[in-house]
């Protein structure tokens, strides 16, 4: 059985020596008018150079960009929509991390591609395959308000939001991206919304042509919505094992129709997992799931974590898939 | 307002009392010292006097402007978890991670069983009392946002390192009630996004605080009060300092349906904007506090700590609440 190792989505953009420092002080000489764009432009290509290195030294089947350049998952593509608008701060689900919420003062227009380039610059840095990652509409919908009231409510900001990143999931698979991964963390807040947000996810696969989609819920216990999800048009499902104590039982005993990206490292603390215990729990899920391939990833984006211990859980990947092969021996 | 406790305590205010939430910006010389003193070209006694020099700023500044209840300013800490991590046992300093945008911080990982060696703060209130007459707020951070803010790498589950942070964290209550403190703030920034986790939070605050004499109050900001409130009302404290402008006023719909029982202090500028409000904005935001809560429990300052605006910004931004306070009174 396959098992393909990979990062989540995210990467630290900063660590602790100055060669890591680069973005964070191109960026706070950028604000004060002394770097210009370009500079800050060139110090995000050398922090998502350094983050795919990292990635590939670590032994990943399948890298990201580390989303570098994002100011949060939430605006940085919002932000970027025509009818919508960044506002103040608030906390990212129950992180220590803060984005800037969306307000929707008109209709979400898209009219360029937000992430193709982004995408480019690491497949060409990368002699390992790159997964395009993008923040799910529902999830956008879900953290924006609309401005002054206006009516339509949830419904209509998915509406926006969905038609607006289906053309962006179009131009990732027209940019020859072969997995482009939907982050939906929302859903598992809200699993009420299912109807609507399978909806939004028909939307997305409608566009994918060849690649193949990945849709990752995080933050959140799976469990309740495990056999609901198997239903959507998505090639492949990635879960947080870390808030869903319940899943790896659930799994061995209902196996999947889908591809299974298993979060069942903490990319949220910086204890590194017994890879015993891992590989057990990867026994048990994979009994039912073969010949499918598994991909095996941290449970979130590893920006939560200090640059070191980033490094360390990824490479703790590899470790757990020799534990796991020289069990099945 | 629990006014009947503060005056038990020796402490009389007057209507809408002036405060802020802890932190204020570093003057550019004590960052430089920071920086000098990372870099081991300064001495620790050298970095401490540019400390003092600036807490001594801050509160003759407060004075200045008529703050009611001060603050030292937080001069000595970078940040307000790995402060308390850098002086309890138990803690091991982690790397940088991101906080929003280009801001960053280390996060500290429990790696042994966490312990109070003795005094943390205590000094700093003591030196900050001694400049001024007027109450100076003795200021922690909670136990639930200490574990939060963390990576663990010891204790089985979040629940034993919450508790056993909490009975370390009393005993610096303690010790700044023994030097005087009767006003202690206790932030738990981090109790409004784990609504299951509230009782937790509540039990460990409980910890922390039961039968000690001083007026607490406890400081949360941007999470899903949605979720927490009114049970959050069953916190142990005197106060809560809220940020309220940040979320356009919108806590005040929960407040308008679910009374808010205890005093509030309500945040009125917003402190991740570089603009300093106009009074008239100012005035408008207390004017609406004022269709929902009683005039006797509010207390007036900053959504959150000023100290990621410039020192400018940060006094522009005190003057201009309190001036709009000013206005009130009269």
């Amino acid at each position: 059985m396959e098992l393909i190792l990979t990062n989540h989505s995210s990467y630290p953009r900063i660590g602790d020596t100055p060669e890591y420092q680069l973005l964070r002080r191109t960026i706070a000489q950028w604000e004060k008018g002394g770097k210009t764009e370009a500079n800050r432009g060139a110090a995000e290509d050398r922090l998502t150079e350094l983050a795919l290195t990292e990635q590939i030294e670590a032994g990943l089947d399948l890298v990201t960009d580390g989303q570098i350049r994002w100011y949060d998952p939430i605006s940085h593509l919002a932000g970027k929509l025509s009818g919508v608008r960044v506002n103040g701060l608030l906390r990212l689900f129950d992180t220590n991390f803060y984005f800037r919420q969306p307000v929707v003062r008109g209709p979400i227009g898209w009219s360029e591609p937000l992430l193709v380039s982004d995408f480019l610059f690491a497949k060409a840095r990368s002699f390992r395959p790159v997964k395009a990652v993008l923040t799910g509409p529902y999830t956008l919908a879900r953290l924006s308000i609309p401005e002054n009231g206006q009516t339509g409510g949830l419904e209509l900001l998915l509406e926006g939001y969905t038609a607006a990143l289906a053309q962006e999931v179009g131009a990732l698979a027209d940019a020859g991206a072969t997995i482009i991964q939907v982050d939906e963390p929302s859903l598992l807040k809200h699993p009420q919304d299912f109807v609507l947000f399978a909806r939004s996810v028909a939307a997305l696969a409608a566009r994918k042509g060849q690649a193949r989609l990945a849709l990752s819920v995080y933050f959140g216990d799976v469990a309740p919505l495990y056999e609901r999800l198997q239903s959507l048009p998505a090639d492949i499902l990635g879960f947080d094992f870390i808030y869903s104590p319940q899943l790896v039982e659930l799994i061995a005993a209902q196996g999947s129709n889908k591809t299974l990206a298993l979060g069942l490292v903490d990319g949220r603390n910086t204890r590194l997992e017994d890879p015993r215990v891992v590989a057990g729990q990867l026994e048990k899920i994979t009994r039912k799931l073969e010949p499918h391939p598994v991909y095996l990833s941290p449970s979130c984006g590893l920006e939560y974590l200090p640059r070191d211990r980033a490094q360390l859980k990824l490479r703790h990947l590899t470790t757990i898939k020799n534990t796991f092969a020289g069990s099945r021996q | 307002m629990s006014r009947e406790k503060l005056r038990q305590l020796g402490i009389d205010l007057p209507v809408f009392p002036t405060t802020s939430v802890g932190s204020f910006p570093k003057p550019d010389y004590l960052v430089k010292a920071r920086a000098d003193f990372s870099r081991q070209k300064i001495s620790r006694n050298d970095l401490e006097a540019r400390e003092r020099q600036a807490t001594e700023f801050w509160i003759r500044k407060q004075e200045e402007l008529g703050v009611d209840v001060l603050v030292d300013g937080e001069m000595y800490r970078g940040d307000m978890v790995a402060y308390f991590a850098e002086h309890l046992a138990g803690f091991e300093e982690g790397g940088l991670v991101r906080s929003y945008g280009n801001r960053y911080y280390h996060k500290p990982i429990i790696t042994g069983e966490v312990r109070w060696q003795g005094p943390i703060t205590r000094d700093w209130w003591k030196y900050a009392q001694s400049l001024t007459t007027k109450p100076v707020k003795g200021m922690l951070t909670g136990p639930y946002t200490v574990m939060d803010w963390s990576f663990n790498e010891l204790y089985p589950s979040r629940r034993e390192a919450c508790l056993a942070l909490a009975h370390e964290i009393r005993r610096e209550v303690e010790a700044l009630i023994e030097a005087g403190a009767k006003i202690v703030q206790i932030d738990e920034p981090a109790v409004s996004v784990r609504v299951e986790e509230l009782p937790l939070a509540i039990e460990a605050m409980q910890v922390v605080t039961a039968g000690l004499p001083a007026y607490f109050i406890t400081h949360v900001c941007y999470g899903a009060f949605e979720a927490i409130y009114p049970d959050m009302l069953r916190f142990p404290v005197d106060n809560f300092d809220l940020e309220m402008c940040n979320s356009g006023l919108d806590l005040l719909e929960l407040f308008r349906k679910h009374a808010f029982t205890k005093d509030i202090s309500f945040g009125v500028v917003d402190v991740h904007s570089h603009v300093v409000e106009s009074e008239s904005l100012i005035e408008q935001r207390l004017r609406q506090a004022l269709e929902v809560l009683p005039r006797d429990i509010i207390w007036v300052d900053p959504d959150c700590g000023l100290k990621t605006r410039s020192v400018e910004e940060a006094i522009g931004k005190m003057k201009a609440l309190g001036d709009v306070v000013k206005k009130l009174r009269n």
